[in-house]
């Protein structure tokens, strides 16, 4: 018997960024749904790209392996990468893994987006 | 099984060694160490730290293979929560030094996965590794009840 993944992922575009929800568990069975909603929003020409958790009660380390796997095509692609919406257990993860070195948490979507709107501005 | 002695409350749980039973074996033992007083956050650090001890068990000791089993076995004492997670052994655990940092990983000099251990050694008080023989591997877990000088 195979647990599935209970892992929704879906795209939306906000004022010019790429935003992906991901709703649920992020483990090895994401790796797909992940990588297609990436290669989604960068074949559009995503610039800014918002991680945005929610409701995620469980982020293993082959689930952060998938994320440093977007950092690395965030890098080569010359975009910017960017998180939201996760527990503060899961910020802390993410720092002690060195993900917030290459993506900037943000406590939900609104403030991510305000702070990439600024820096599109400035830009 | 839950059995509770004069001093020590322990319990024990087996579950098929597949990827994505050890969600179930983290809520169980999640529950458990709430019960035995342990701290919102810290039961949050054992979850995580519980729930890549049971995929190494799954991944590694046991070789994904159809048909073996992982036991975790918890040990509440006045002092101290201790979790053992226990394999088969059909690969014993072989130390690899310190693992890479995300910057080695994004240069492309080992693989993305592999942060499970540093996990367990940041998110626990002690943990550690024994060699059961015959009977498999076995990674433990402790969580002090009281806080302690030196540990977080």
């Amino acid at each position: 018997m195979m647990l599935e993944d209970e892992l929704t992922v879906s795209v939306r575009e906000r004022d010019g960024i790429a935003i992906i929800d991901l709703i649920g568990d992020v483990t090895t069975f994401a790796e797909e749904k992940i990588n297609t909603a990436y290669r989604d929003v960068t074949n559009r020409g995503a610039r800014f790209v918002l991680l945005n958790f929610r409701q995620n009660d469980y982020i293993n380390s082959a689930g952060i392996a998938i994320l440093i796997g977007i950092v690395t095509e965030v890098n080569r692609n010359n975009q910017k990468l960017a998180v939201s919406g996760l527990s503060q257990h899961f910020q802390k993860i993410f720092r002690m893994v060195g993900l917030a070195q290459y993506a900037e948490i943000y406590q939900d979507e609104e403030e991510a987006v305000q702070s990439f709107k600024t820096q599109a501005a400035a830009a | 099984m839950i059995s509770t002695s004069e001093h020590t409350t322990s319990m024990e749980l087996s579950f098929p060694s597949e990827l994505g039973f050890e969600v179930i074996a983290r809520d169980a033992v999640a529950a458990f160490a709430r019960r035995m007083g342990l701290a919102a956050d810290r039961v949050e650090d054992l979850k995580t730290a519980l729930s890549e001890a049971c995929i190494n068990a799954i991944e590694h000791g046991n070789s994904l293979s159809p048909g073996t089993r992982v036991a975790v076995v918890c040990h509440c004492d006045a002092e101290r929560l201790l979790v053992e997670v226990h394999d088969q052994g059909l690969q014993s655990y072989t130390p690899k030094g310190d693992p890479l940092s995300i910057s080695d990983k994004l240069a492309g000099l080992g693989p993305l996965r592999g942060m499970g251990l540093m996990l367990i050694a940041q998110l626990t008080d002690e943990s550690g590794y024994r060699s059961d023989g015959e009977a498999g591997n076995c990674f433990w877990l402790a969580y002090f009840r009281q806080p302690v000088v030196g540990c977080r």
